[in-house]
């Protein structure tokens, strides 16, 4: 984790650090034990392509997880996430880039609160938003 | 293979089901499956990891990652052996035809830390039916969760996942 980032320092339309993910097929499995999602489409191959899919795919819920990652890494300890999600619009595969990024939309103060808004997604090697979101942060003031 | 010949129709007795809340669900979260899920994405945040280091951040316990929201009880024959999911009372009843599965969509809202040691009660319900019938047939099942801290009473998180069924 870097260092504080304050409400004052952010500004609408800057782009948050980016945290780049690629996934192998032992992180799927470890990422399976740890939310309990077993589904055979994301470590059996051969059950993948049954289904119709070329081969494995990352869980979408993992990229969500990626995304909170993101965010939980750039508001630091004293930045709080309030809310944050994606739909899953296009497939990743393990062992590809998965970029994970992330733009200022809004910024409020409200009930002694400093909020900021998001748009946060993943993006594949041919810079597709596969899972496109938002979020919503409170940040520290320096006041 | 695809399914493109099976067809299904939202009925009003579906509809009937939205809002309608489940019996409640014991979800655990310890520092195992604190340190597991922070294993699955990669993280190397010792908040996750090391009790210590958390407690003097002020947290009770290690913090859990983003998306993680405890771990359901498991009870043979009452969860889904794939998907860990309890199958309980009250839950939506939809006999959905379709063999393929895919997720849609995860939206979470925080009203606090979720820490090792919490134990939530998790009630569930059907939020939205969507069916889209052009090109493959595709069914958009949203399903809105509550959690609250057992010890608090207090609300933790609300979330509406969305799978594609298909």
């Amino acid at each position: 984790m870097g260092e504080q980032v304050y409400f004052e320092d952010v500004r609408e339309g800057e782009e948050i650090p980016q945290l780049k993910k690629n996934c192998s097929t032992q992180q799927l499995v470890l990422w399976a034990a740890g939310s309990g999602d077993f589904y055979q489409i994301h470590y059996d191959k051969d059950f993948a392509q049954r289904t119709g899919l070329k081969g494995l795919i990352v869980h979408g819920a993992l990229k969500n997880a990626f995304l909170g990652q993101l965010l939980h890494d750039w508001v630091g300890e004293q930045g709080q996430i309030r809310r944050f999600g994606c739909s899953y619009r296009g497939m990743d595969e393990p062992d590809q880039d998965i970029l994970c990024r992330g733009i200022v939309t809004k910024k409020r103060s409200e009930d002694g609160r400093h909020y900021v808004e998001l748009d946060v997604w993943t993006e594949n090697p041919d810079g597709k938003k596969t899972s496109p979101g938002t979020a919503i942060v409170t940040l520290p003031s320096r006041a | 293979m695809p399914d493109t010949e099976t067809k299904f129709e939202i009925t009003d007795e579906m509809r009937a089901q939205y809002g309608v809340d489940s019996a409640p669900w014991t979800y655990e979260v310890t520092t195992t499956s604190v340190r597991m899920y922070a294993r699955g994405i990669g993280s190397d945040d010792p908040i996750h990891y090391d009790v210590e280091f958390a407690k003097a951040q002020g947290f009770r316990s290690i913090v859990a990652p983003l998306g993680y929201i405890g771990t359901p009880v498991y009870l043979p024959g009452k969860n889904d052996p794939t998907f860990g999911f309890p199958r309980r009372e009250g839950g939506p009843r939809l006999n959905i035809p379709f063999r393929g599965l895919l997720d849609g969509g995860t939206e979470t809202e925080y009203f606090d830390y979720i820490c090792a040691g919490d134990v939530l009660a998790e009630t569930s319900h059907l939020a939205d039916l969507k069916y889209r019938e052009t090109g493959r047939p595709m069914l958009f099942v949203t399903n809105e969760s509550v959690y609250t801290n057992v010890a608090t009473g207090k609300v933790v998180v609300k979330q509406r996942l969305t799978s594609i069924h298909m």
